[in-house]
């Protein structure tokens, strides 16, 4: 027998007040280490999708604005470019590349990106990571689509097959373009950012789908072709700039110049990706600042029940005191195993809430996956980890201090009466 | 002990000028319930501090000493055994005499099969079983083991029989006499009981020691 054997005898015999305990100690240490986890992940995640794009222009009201329509889809952006401006754009500085984009339309609510085809050759969706294809070849004809791999396997589209696409972007919105299907040309491999959620096809036959409509209303019969689009049909939302950069570097020192440059014209929304990207993350950094508070406030409050529940038990433990006392064990070693008991508590509750957070971040990075596109690698620091069960253990320790101090000072003699 | 004074808060108190015990005597503390009996074991066994005199067991001054070291003196040279056997229910028989001798300093290897040993010399042979899936004959052996584990100079018996009918009792005051002289320890036993004194060597009754005023 040994001091750690009564322990755990003792917290045998109490069986559920334990596990009800530790359960709230790993349900609060779980809750922080997924946060602290899915924080960095999330952060790295969000860097992904704007890829070696130094400037995105578009027609949206902000900058902020302009970045999440056009790298996270989050809305059809409300207002077009014209054609006209692009190539004014384009021709205003030497460009490594201009990149035409149109967003707005969707298929089964996934997002349809209409562009150029530099857009899969010279643009990169993450640095350094060009696009892939995992089947396929990319579209290299008017209504022929790519799918990203998120909205392949959420459509379940493959190869050769016909579909049509939903003009607006929900698919309880706007109208199917049924005169005009589009086949499956190419599936990409997940490239980590928002693109995989996207439907990749050609400007012109977007716009030969818009020009249709217009021309029905103007009582135009017949099929609408690329020989009857003018110059008001040609519109993007949105152009992905990139500057001329020494080899191997990304930077080029001309970009706030030419950022400057372009937010002259009031035409336009000029956003620097980057910049915009880290604003987000200040906003979602307060956002997850009040989860982690929360998080704390959790793992204080299964503090809180650990000390109750230690406090409460105290009344029947009196006598068990009162015996270990009189059979020679000094207060002190009394006092020390209630100690032990209460970081014993700590130390199950924060390993099980480590497992807890392993699965439950796993399961947060599916869902955000699956809803936005976001993919989120949880990864366990684990230094925090350690941190964590330090501080889940230090604050059982701490609740276990009342409690302790009414073992040290249990009367013996009164406890070992009978009637008591 | 000597000129031994315990005040108790509401004036009465035990003033003990003089009583020893001799290595394996058997001595019996009489006195009608509330007379004291128990207050004195607790004094001698150092879990109440007395106000004066000396007490001194196993040639150790223990109403001198700091809490910390009359535990030890407890632990090593002091037993108990009490009315309502007093063990422990999450613990097995062998795990209740064991955390005796846990208190003890014995070496933690040889704890459980030492227990089991007192237990069986004492008629448990259940020795694993839970305190409480035991009879109360059972669980009287077990708590008299747990007495002895120390092999104590000394046991302090506070009234236990109280709770048994007389056959049970006597049977219980045989066991504990016995286990008292297999072990070498002499025995203060508490009790009421005025049909025990025949078994003892020699009867002290506590009211002889009671003071309506104990000065310090």
């Amino acid at each position: 027998m040994n001091d750690l054997a009564v322990v755990l005898a003792s917290l045998r015999a109490r069986r559920l007040s334990t596990a009800i305990t530790a359960g709230s100690v790993a349900i609060a240490v779980a809750l922080l280490l997924t946060m602290l986890s899915l924080r960095k992940s999330g952060f790295e995640a969000f860097q992904r999708g704007s890829g070696n794009t130094h400037l995105l222009v578009s027609a949206d009201s902000s900058p902020l604005v302009a970045v999440l329509n056009g790298v996270f889809y989050a809305n059809p952006p409300a207002n077009p470019i014209s054609w006209e401006k692009y190539n004014e754009i384009r021709a205003s500085f030497p460009y490594e590349w201009a990149i035409p984009t149109q967003h707005g339309d969707s298929f089964r609510g996934f997002p349809v990106c209409a562009t150029a085809p530099e857009f899969f050759s010279k643009f990169q969706p993450v640095r350094g990571e060009p696009w892939k294809l995992a089947e396929g070849r990319y579209p290299d004809k008017s209504f022929e689509i790519c799918m990203g791999s998120a909205a392949a396997a959420g459509t379940g589209l493959r190869l050769g097959q016909q579909v049509r696409l939903t003009h607006g972007a929900g698919s309880d919105h706007g109208h199917e373009h049924t005169e005009y299907p589009y086949t499956v040309v190419g599936i990409l491999e997940p490239t980590g950012s928002a693109h995989d959620r996207a439907v990749f096809t050609d400007l012109d036959s977007t716009w030969i789908l818009h020009a249709h409509d217009r021309r029905e209303h103007e009582g135009i019969e017949g099929m609408t072709t690329a020989a009857d689009l003018t110059d008001a049909d040609r519109k993007i939302t949105g152009i992905l700039l990139r500057l001329p950069t020494r080899p191997g570097s990304d930077a080029s020192a001309a970009i706030q110049q030419q950022f400057d440059a372009l937010r002259r014209d009031t035409a336009i929304t000029v956003a620097q990706p980057a910049q915009q990207i880290d604003r987000l993350r200040g906003i979602v950094g307060n956002i997850d600042g009040i989860f982690i508070a929360l998080g704390v406030a959790v793992l204080v409050s299964s503090g809180v029940s650990i000390l109750l529940a230690l406090y409460n038990s105290m009344a029947e433990r009196r006598r068990q005191i009162a015996v270990l006392r009189a059979i020679g064990l000094s207060r002190g070693r009394v006092q020390g195993m209630i100690v032990t008991e209460a970081c014993l508590i700590g130390l199950v509750g924060a390993i099980t809430g480590v497992a807890l957070s392993i699965v439950g971040g796993a399961l947060a990075a599916a869902a955000l996956k699956a809803r936005i596109g976001l993919v989120v690698q949880p990864d366990i620091d684990p230094r925090a980890t350690l941190i964590v069960l330090a501080g889940a253990v230090l604050l059982a320790g701490l609740a276990s201090v009342l409690p302790a101090i009414l073992a040290y000072r249990t009367p013996v003699a009164d406890n070992l009466r009978p009637a008591a | 002990m000597q000129d031994l004074r315990f005040r108790r808060p509401h004036g009465f108190g035990l003033h003990v000028p003089s009583l020893e015990i001799a290595a394996g005597e058997m001595v019996l503390l009489a006195g009608g319930s509330g007379a004291g009996k128990s207050t004195l074991l607790w004094l001698v066994a150092g879990l109440l501090r007395a106000d004066g005199g000396t007490i001194e067991v196993a040639g150790q001054r223990i109403d001198a000493m700091r809490e910390s070291d009359r535990d030890r003196v407890r632990a090593r040279h002091i037993g108990l055994v009490f009315q309502t056997h007093q063990l422990l229910p999450d613990f097995t028989a062998e795990q209740n005499v064991a955390l005796a001798l846990m208190a003890s300093g014995e070496p933690e290897r040889t704890h459980l099969s030492r227990a089991r040993d007192l237990l069986r010399a004492l008629g448990v042979e259940r020795t694993g079983a839970h305190v409480t899936d035991l009879s109360v004959g059972q669980q009287q052996r077990v708590a008299v083991a747990r007495a002895i584990a120390c092999r104590p100079v000394l046991v302090l018996a506070d009234e236990p029989t109280a709770s048994l009918d007389a056959e049970s009792g006597a049977v219980a005051m045989d066991l504990i006499q016995r286990a008292c002289r297999e072990a070498g320890a002499a025995l203060l036993c508490a009790s009421h009981d005025a049909g025990m004194q025949g078994r003892f060597q020699r009867v002290v009754d506590v009211r002889t020691f009671v003071r309506e005023e104990v000065a310090r």
